[in-house]
């Protein structure tokens, strides 16, 4: 048995595989937020949506890296890995950001003495910038195939993709006001840095004429699917994948932005004396 | 749970929580600058360690194998053995490859994982433009389940051209010994070796693995081997290989025979 999601040389099977470490990191994640809201100052009308929203993205977040999707993409599939990681980074990231209240995130950053580098981090230049880096650095063939094939950098690789997504939506749609720049720059730098710029390293997979991860080229073949065609696909998941998700929030973003401005009250010029 | 935070604790002197309120904003830059630089300065470092680690393998100047990507061997003459091929006509190996570039791979059609990815990325590599096309024979290491039609069944989904040997058990054995690669055997459950023949009716005669030497042999124009490729070979690899040995190893070049076709590639 192994306690995280690594690359196997074992033929792949339905049989499901316990990952213990998967269910404990899971049920610490669950059991610190649903204790946190235990010093929740006072009720909220938004309180029961943000606990939905935050469960949402936890289920997301264990669906993701558990049996079968994680053993897939840990080492026999490059489309199991991409989808694992549009799913990490555009849907259960956002959900847990949605479910964090305000009250909840300043308590934590305050005990952690982590607020001026969170709030440093998530500036959208610096965490468009983190979170492409993260996505260059953790999809390299170099580091696929030197992490995913023990538990420990398997790990590692999956925490990057979720703390880089964290940091991504924060200046959406997180919970403290003073990270969060004016609609229309939320939107230009979610569709920045979320939708151009993955379209890049996605191109190489697409287009590259040889299989560039080693593990997933010599895994066993998952129902004859070819190491070439599963690497084409999993570039055109990086590179659109994550669009379904992404522009719902682009539109609503300037939706929003442009009801704003429909009630803002024109500025009249003074009269000239 | 309290919140003693808010409620019981006397604020720290710099506060830290999100209201603006820092005593030092000079200081807190520095600090703030410095752990950006050694959070960058610790990512490139991660990142150099694991290219560095991962890059030893191009150290030409240390490998053994002179930069092939198979295992370097002195070189064995081509094999001669006659067994049957998928249309049920004799199959005289060293006559029908004479002078040219050979992949000869022992295995079977019920392998769970190195025969069918060995042959996936063979023929992979195979697709690649500008790669001599060797001739590609496959000899079932299972006669009993590998029937001739099954064995071409499996053969097609790599390729239509790759030639299906079959045979009695001893002809087989034969084979392996001519090619000097370790006989085959069946395995039980726990992969211990057991007779080689399942036992005809059996439940469990379907049910069985074989273990085999999980190597590819290429035979040159000089018609010798000098080169064997265990798994783990990528397409890559082969696509770089497949010409030197047609530059290195060409007809006549040191071999017992020569001949074949200009170049060396099969069809």
């Amino acid at each position: 048995m192994t306690w995280w999601c690594a690359a196997s040389t074992d033929p792949w099977s339905w049989t499901p595989r316990a990952y213990p470490g998967i269910w404990l990191f899971m049920g610490l994640l669950l059991a610190g937020y649903l204790l946190a809201w235990r010093l929740a100052p006072a009720p909220d009308s938004e309180d029961r949506r943000k606990r939905w929203a935050f469960l949402s993205g936890w289920a997301l977040l264990w669906l993701s890296t558990d049996w079968p999707l994680g053993t897939l993409g840990a080492g026999y599939l490059a489309t199991a890995h991409m989808t694992q990681y549009v799913l990490y980074t555009t849907a259960a990231a956002p959900l847990l950001v949605l479910g964090l209240p305000e009250w909840m995130l300043r308590r934590a950053l305050s005990r952690l003495r982590a607020y001026r580098l969170v709030s440093l981090l998530a500036r959208p230049l610096v965490a468009g910038l983190v979170f492409n880096a993260v996505l260059v650095v953790t999809h390299a063939p170099i580091t696929v195939d030197n992490l995913r094939t023990n538990q420990f950098g398997s790990f590692g690789l999956d925490l990057a993709w979720l703390v880089s997504g964290l940091l991504l939506w924060l200046p959406v749609c997180g919970p403290l006001d003073e990270l969060k720049p004016s609609l229309p720059v939320r939107g230009v730098y979610l569709f920045l840095a979320a939708g151009l710029v993955p379209m890049i390293p996605g191109g190489f997979l697409t287009f590259s004429e040889t299989p560039l991860y080693a593990i997933y080229e010599l895994a066993p073949r998952v129902s004859g699917f070819d190491a070439l065609d599963d690497q084409q696909a999993a570039g055109a998941i990086m590179k659109i994948g994550n669009l379904p998700l992404l522009w719902p929030v682009l539109a609503g973003l300037f939706i929003r932005w442009a009801n704003q401005e429909r009630s803002t009250p024109p500025k009249v010029a003074a009269p000239s004396a | 749970m309290s919140d003693s935070s808010t409620t019981t604790s006397p604020p720290p002197p710099v506060p830290d929580d999100g209201a603006g309120r820092a005593t030092d904003a000079d200081t807190a830059r520095i600090r703030l600058t410095a752990l950006l630089v050694g959070v960058t300065a610790a990512l490139v470092l991660a990142i150099g360690a694991v290219a560095v680690l991962a890059g030893g393998d191009d150290d030409v100047a240390a490998d053994p194998n002179d930069g092939w990507h198979g295992t370097l061997q002195g070189p064995t003459p081509r094999p001669e053995f006659t067994l049957t091929d998928t249309d049920g006509q004799p199959y005289d190996f060293a006559a029908e490859t004479e002078g040219q570039l050979t992949l000869l791979f022992f295995g079977y059609t019920h392998c769970p994982d190195v025969c069918p990815g060995h042959l996936s990325i063979l023929t992979g590599a195979l697709e690649m433009p500008g790669v001599p096309q060797p001739k590609v024979v496959f000899v079932t290491t299972d006669p009993a389940r590998d029937t001739p039609e099954r064995l071409r069944e499996w053969l097609g989904n790599f390729d239509d051209d790759y030639v299906g040997l079959t045979g009695t058990v001893e002809e087989v054995a034969a084979a392996e010994q001519a090619a000097f690669v370790a006989g085959s055997v069946r395995l039980d459950e726990d992969g211990n070796a057991v007779a080689s023949e399942p036992v005809a009716g059996a439940a469990s005669a379907q049910d069985y693995e074989v273990g085999h030497a999980a190597v590819i042999l290429a035979y040159t124009p000089d018609d010798q081997s000098h080169l064997v490729y265990p798994f783990g070979v990528r397409r890559q690899d082969w696509a770089a290989d497949l010409p030197r040995m047609l530059e290195e190893f060409p007809a006549g070049s040191g071999g017992a025979a020569s001949g074949g076709s200009d170049d060396g590639a099969g069809s």
